[in-house]
């Protein structure tokens, strides 16, 4: 990595509490650098989506601070952040083409048509769907609705990207094919990208730091490397293991149907 | 983000206000005026107990064979392979474009003293009383069950069938053993809501009821006649128990949504001897359906129905002499103005309690469903004594008001169900790139919601126009709605008149449902 690490964004004791669960985020602090690619790994209900919505301005936190570039943006709208979200059900315009579902959010940034046309078209480029552009997005695979949600949030050069489980609805291949392609997209655009998932290879492959979460709290913050041989506590170590062990079976399994096969 | 919570807030709160002061406060103020002494009055009546004995065997009976009907009908159109399952379906659902007194009146037509079949067959048949009742309920109800029915059909999986299939279990045990149980909850629902439909109208028993009484009626009499609104209050009461029997029991009871995935649909038998037989219910059914029909066109354009057959356009001008064109403007007016506010007020609460998180959209909701329980005799006597006096008592106002709460519950769950399968994130993206919800509603929604929109619109104008349970009560003398003069010039032995009426409401009915179905193939052609 980068010696010279420059700090994207702040997060200080962010918590937040509903009536049916008081801790769904205790007093959550860290900090993610500028270019990084961050995953929030943990099991359901852990408290990961929450705090993804809160860095987007769609949840308003109970208590914390969200600075960004050093301005506090814990109170300001969504759109005001320079960042940009990325739904797991792609959450696309179906009425639209999936060239005015690019092009959508420009008309708020008082970008001229032209221009505007022609920003989203470059951008459809970069995820290799130029010619789907007159499409409606309901002609599409599912990965290719993931590129067009992708492409929809890039066109506006947020910052920081987040992903709220992305590729959960995408089939084995697919999600192979756009883990590299997310990566490309974020060394040409230099985007930050935060991405929630609740599948640990995933968060592996992908991450230049992993953040595991349980019960509303950081379980440990580092690089993949150092989360496979470090283990911050028991539950970490456990939530590694399960993951190892899993791939052991299955490797397993398939050596084991090699043998019996003739 | 505070701002636009009290955005939601005051708007939660009209529609509140809106249920409360259209809905609870006029039920409440009927049932208030329930006294002991005139509930013993009542009940100590000579025709109270006749009444109730003849309005649960009635509708018993008829909703019994309409379910039997219902279930064929859609059996012959979902499981079997025969051609022009469209037509038939159409036809099928005809009978709810005219109001019930018009049904109860084409039996007159066909049946009566002077009816159409009594003198080409020289049947001497009594038509009034009991079977006339169970018949043109019957006519009247089928349609709803049949929609119900065969909805549930459509969506059923195939799979099961082909493992039947391969297991080699035979036809009739795979119908009593897959197919009934599936139907189970939607036979009992579509049981409950048609068994309410009859038991609460007084269309058919009053035209054709004879000297049977039903409680419906004698709540007309009482109420809309004689202008008792006590005694008139104790027996919507009494009305109100199935309605709301029915609601709990389709509350408990709630069916699998539709339009679910179906991987798989049911393959129709192809067999030669169940197509004949198809053909031959359906034919029979909308012989049914269109015998009534014709006779009216007969009866309206005939010199002297049924002895001179001669083409005229005598009764016409004589209907339209009486004002019917007038009248007809009217009820266009109402339907219109009904369709319109009831469409926009039902997206509006839709939207709150399908894309709004909160506890408040949960009330709402309920309470956008319950309306659906209150009948329409009862809905407009209670809207009598409660706006009595007040500025809109007498005016198009109340008219369109109770219109809108009396068929609210089904256009408002057509579009809820539509917005609560709409992607859960479209707000937030909305947000997260600086589109606020209106906008979001009005580039992304509304656009998606449009063909149910049209149908919710359709819904609510082809009810308002042949609605004569609640405006009985509320349409003031001089602008009346034109389904009400069915029963007038019926009264007057103004016969070809009455059929004429019936045939204008069928005819306009006819149109909006047509320029439902081009709107959907237009829209569906665009998209494809």
């Amino acid at each position: 990595m980068d010696l010279q690490l420059t700090t994207k964004l702040e997060i200080s004791n962010l918590c937040k509490g509903y009536k049916s669960n008081a801790d769904v985020l205790k007093s959550v602090s860290f900090s993610v650098n500028d270019g990084e690619f961050l995953s929030i790994l943990g099991p359901s209900g852990c408290g990961k989506t929450t705090l993804l919505r809160i860095l987007i301005g769609l949840l308003a936190p109970d208590g914390g601070v969200v600075i960004k570039d050093g301005r506090d943006i814990t109170t300001a709208r969504p759109s005001e952040r320079g960042m940009g979200i990325v739904f797991q059900n792609y959450a696309l315009f179906e009425n639209m083409t999936v060239l005015q579902n690019v092009a959508y959010a420009l008309r708020f940034r008082k970008v001229p048509k032209r221009d505007a046309q022609e920003r989203a078209m470059r951008m459809l480029e970069a995820v290799g769907l130029q010619e789907h552009a007159k499409k409606t997005p309901h002609h599409l695979s599912g990965g290719q609705q993931q590129r067009v949600a992708i492409a929809r949030t890039l066109v506006l050069n947020p910052d920081i990207v987040l992903f709220d489980e992305p590729m959960s609805a995408l089939d084995v291949a697919t999600r192979l094919a756009m883990r590299r392609e997310l990566k490309d997209l974020q060394k040409s655009f230099g985007t930050t990208m935060i991405y929630v998932t609740h599948d640990q290879e995933e968060a592996f492959a992908l991450s230049d730091r992993i953040m595991i979460m349980n019960r509303g709290e950081i379980s440990q913050l580092d690089t993949p490397d150092r989360i496979a041989q470090a283990p911050a506590n028991n539950y970490v170590r456990q939530f590694v293991l399960d993951n190892l062990q899993a791939k052991a079976d299955s490797l397993a399994r398939f050596i084991g149907e090699r043998k019996v096969r003739p | 983000m505070k701002r636009r919570v009290r955005a939601h807030n005051v708007v939660q709160l009209c529609l509140a206000l809106f249920f409360l002061v259209c809905v609870v406060l006029p039920l409440a103020t009927m049932l208030a005026r329930i006294t002991p002494s005139g509930l013993r009055e009542i009940a100590a009546s000579a025709q109270f107990w006749p009444a109730v004995g003849n309005s649960v065997s009635t509708a018993f009976t008829a909703s019994a064979i309409s379910l039997v009907i219902a279930l064929i009908a859609a059996w012959c159109l979902e499981r079997v392979s025969i051609r022009g399952k469209a037509l038939f379906a159409m036809l099928f659902t005809i009978p709810m474009l005219i109001p019930s007194i018009s049904h109860a009146f084409g039996l007159v037509a066909l049946f009566g003293s002077n009816g159409l079949l009594t003198n080409l067959l020289h049947w001497n048949s009594s038509l009034y009383g009991f079977w006339g009742v169970v018949t043109g309920s019957v006519m009247y109800s089928f349609p709803m069950a049949f929609l119900m029915i065969s909805g549930m059909l459509q969506y059923e999986d195939g799979m099961p069938y082909q493992a039947a299939a391969v297991l080699g279990i035979p036809r009739h045990r795979r119908f009593t053993d897959l197919t009934l149980p599936y139907l189970r909850k939607t036979l009992i629902s579509a049981f409950f809501a048609v068994f309410t439909m009859i038991v609460t109208d007084y269309g058919v028993p009053l035209m054709v009821g004879g000297k049977m009484i039903t409680l419906s009626v004698l709540m007309y009499n009482k109420a809309v006649a004689m202008m008792d609104y006590s005694a008139g209050s104790v027996i919507g009461a009494v009305l109100l128990i199935p309605a709301i029997i029915a609601f709990i029991a389709d509350f408990l009871n709630p069916e699998p949504g539709q339009g679910a995935f179906v991987p798989e649909p049911v393959e129709p038998n192809r067999g030669k001897i169940s197509a004949a037989s198809a053909y031959v219910c359906c034919a029979a059914l909308s012989l049914l359906v269109l015998a009534p029909i014709a006779a009216f066109a007969l009866m309206a354009f005939e010199t002297k129905y049924p002895v001179n057959p001669a083409f005229t356009l005598h009764h016409v001008q004589k209907t339209f002499r009486a004002g019917a064109g007038q009248y007809l403007g009217n009820s266009l007016l109402y339907a219109l103005l009904s369709a319109a506010f009831g469409t926009t007020i039902a997206f509006v609460c839709a939207y709150l309690t399908a894309r709004v998180k909160g506890p408040a959209g949960k009330g709402l909701h309920l309470a956008a469903v319950t309306s659906m329980a209150i009948p329409g005799l009862v809905l407009g006597l209670s809207y009598v004594i409660c706006f009595h006096g007040t500025p809109i008592y007498g005016t198009i106002v109340i008219l369109i008001l109770a219109n809108i709460v009396h068929f609210f519950a089904s256009p408002y769950l057509m579009i809820y169900n539509t917005l609560a399968k709409l992607n859960p994130n479209l707000e937030d993206v909305g947000q997260s790139i600086g589109a606020g919800r209106f906008r979001i509603i009005r580039d992304v929604i509304l656009p998606k919601v449009r063909g149910t929109l049209v149908e919710m619109f359709v819904y609510f104008f082809v009810n308002a126009m042949m609605t004569i349970s609640a405006v009985s009560f509320l349409a003031p003398p001089s602008p009346k709605p034109v389904a009400l003069m069915i029963n007038q010039f019926e009264a007057q032995r103004l016969m070809e008149s009455a059929a004429f009426v019936s045939l204008l409401i069928l005819g306009v009915n006819l149109l909006m449902k047509l320029f439902a179905l081009v709107f959907r193939r237009v829209r569906s052609r665009r998209e494809a």
